[in-house]
């Protein structure tokens, strides 16, 4: 008997995944900076929506609050690589501040943690909600950290490449190695845990499941990954703001590019922020008024017909269809 | 042979209320004790300490000689300390293996072969049919016996079975009381908190009858049961 909580990775998977990863790197030599900006923002939130998920998709855990992530990084590094100055080099400057981005984020979400994690369902949610509003208010309100007036950052550049294909490749990266950690995550014991953790908490921790250590393993790594998504972010942005990196939207995103796509998997935010990025950028490129009525309409159609995502409504007509298959041959 | 489970003067009050009171016993290992006694005697707040969700106001717990007074569920669970719930508690939407599965995972630390635990309580419970069903589609009784397997899964020493054949029919009821001695048998220590006085009888080689928290009779089904202090207490005077 094998592990019933592994599934397979089918030959299959793997080979077009490859062949999908070779043709995302070699995009930027055919397409238009406009497409290639098109691809950066679905890797960049396509990526960070698969890092929420390293806690809200397995269990009832839902973040509300994950673009504190996202500031908390682009802030640490900003002000750091201000710090700096500018007599080190830009590139230099961008590593040592996603260095010390995660390590300042790592301590917060520790600390954090500990209480946050301690409310259950829609309280999490709230809590996590306040914590990044918190965190907003401060960057906007205490001088040293200059969120009202903003922050500039380095302009990183390699010699020969262009900008737009630079941060290409960087969001691309950040998308394979968070799409990595989550399947990582989700074969491993942890990833178990968390599983039986998101159907029962006090029937997991009555089994064994270390309940508290487990939701809190996938909190910091998801905290971390934001983080550097945040850093990346914002050095593609080159100036920041309070407004531009805590955002309300940037929380809700990620929660809406998951129950579109399917909570709980690889595919499924990775789909959702591709059809919602590609909606919103080339569809209603010129209607913005409409973008964010379009997003609520687009909520309510997934939560009153596919619950379970566009991942979930493929795979029940997969098994319906399968199983009256099995049914006639019975 | 020491005993396995040691409770000493043990207390919990819920504000003014003396759940359990001053209660003392001492768990012979390798067998099957009931506790007996009406609705609110303190059966459930004696199970919820043993297992870490309640923390006795004072007295002692000693589980192999060791205190477990403070130490969270899930190492309790690691120390070899089960649970069947009365009212089931699976994980709804994992399938009857995957259930079981989880519980020989974390149940026992530092194990590294779940397949064979979780063949073997599949087949005690005699869950095969259902190995690939989704714990919420089950029935009652099938219900009930997963809860054991699960126990049964996490490898433990002691088992704590809370009324595991309440609304059972009487052959759920005996599939139930042998799947009980089969684990009996497999060398698990087993305390059972149960109201249907067949079963105890049949199965149990001592009962203790407790009544609002403290300890009213204690020794071998057919003593206690027809006990005069126990009938008036607990079973009425017709039974």
């Amino acid at each position: 008997m094998k592990n019933p909580f592994h599934r397979p990775l089918s030959a299959f998977w793997l080979a077009s995944s490859a062949i999908a990863l070779i043709v995302a790197v070699i995009l930027p030599a055919v397409l238009l900076p406009f497409h290639l900006r098109v691809l950066q923002q679905i890797f960049l939130f396509g990526g960070m929506a698969i890092a929420w998920g390293f806690l809200g998709g397995f269990t009832t855990y839902w973040s509300f609050g994950h673009t504190a992530f996202i500031g908390l990084g682009a802030f640490s590094s900003a002000l750091f690589e201000q710090w700096l100055g500018p007599a080190i080099a830009p590139e230099l400057r961008l590593a040592c501040g996603l260095l010390i981005a995660v390590v300042i984020t790592f301590a917060v979400a520790i600390l954090i943690a500990l209480p946050i994690l301690k409310l259950r369902g829609v309280y999490f949610a709230i809590g996590m909600l306040a914590f990044a509003e918190i965190l907003g208010e401060a960057s906007r309100n205490f001088d040293i950290f200059q969120g009202a007036i903003g922050v500039s950052l380095p302009a990183v550049s390699l010699p020969g490449v262009s900008s737009v294909s630079l941060f290409y490749w960087l969001f691309l990266m950040l998308f394979v190695v968070n799409s990595l950690i989550f399947i990582a995550l989700r074969r491993s014991r942890i990833g178990m845990g968390l599983i039986c953790i998101g159907q029962d908490e006090d029937t997991a921790n009555m089994l064994g499941v270390p309940a508290e250590r487990h939701k809190r393993i996938a909190f910091v790594l998801s905290a971390c990954m934001i983080s550097i998504g945040g850093v990346l972010y914002a050095h593609s942005l080159g100036f920041i703001t309070t407004g531009s990196v805590f955002r309300v939207e940037h929380s809700l995103d990620m929660i809406v590019f998951n129950m579109l796509g399917g909570i709980g998997t690889v595919i499924g935010p990775a789909l959702g922020t591709a059809i919602m990025v590609f909606v919103t950028q080339i569809v209603l490129g010129r209607l913005l008024d409409y973008h964010l009525m379009l997003t609520g309409v687009i909520l309510i159609a997934i939560v009153s017909l596919a619950p379970a995502g566009l991942i979930g409504l493929v795979e029940s007509r997969y098994r319906r269809r399968r199983s009256t298959q099995i049914g006639t041959a019975l | 042979m020491s005993s396995i489970l040691s409770v000493r003067s043990l207390n919990r009050n819920f504000g003014g209320l003396r759940a359990i009171h001053d209660l003392s016993f001492e768990l012979q290992r390798g067998a099957i004790t009931s506790i007996v006694g009406p609705n609110g005697a303190g059966k459930s707040t004696l199970f919820n300490m043993f297992t870490g969700y309640l923390r006795p106001t004072s007295g002692q717990i000693l589980f192999n000689n060791k205190s477990i007074v403070g130490l969270p569920p899930h190492l309790i669970c690691g120390r070899g300390i089960a649970r069947a719930f009365q009212i089931a508690k699976p994980f709804p939407q994992l399938s009857v293996e995957k259930n079981i599965w989880v519980a020989a995972e974390f149940g026992a630390s530092g194990y590294r072969d779940p397949a064979a635990v979780v063949e073997h309580a599949i087949e005690t419970c005699r869950l095969l049919p259902w190995r690939h069903a989704e714990a919420s589609s089950l029935s009652v009784g099938t219900l009930r016996r997963l809860e054991l397997a699960c126990a049964m899964a996490a490898r433990p020493t002691l088992l704590l079975a809370d009324e595991p054949c309440a609304g059972l029919n009487e052959t759920e009821t005996r599939e139930v009381t042998d799947v009980l001695l089969e684990i009996k048998a497999a060398g698990v220590t087993v305390l059972l908190v149960e109201h249907d006085m067949k079963a105890v009888r049949r199965i149990s080689g001592r009962v203790i009858v407790i009544e609002a928290g403290r300890k009213i009779a204690d020794g071998p089904p057919s003593d206690v049961l027809s006990n005069q202090v126990v009938i008036d207490a607990y079973l009425g005077s017709a039974a």
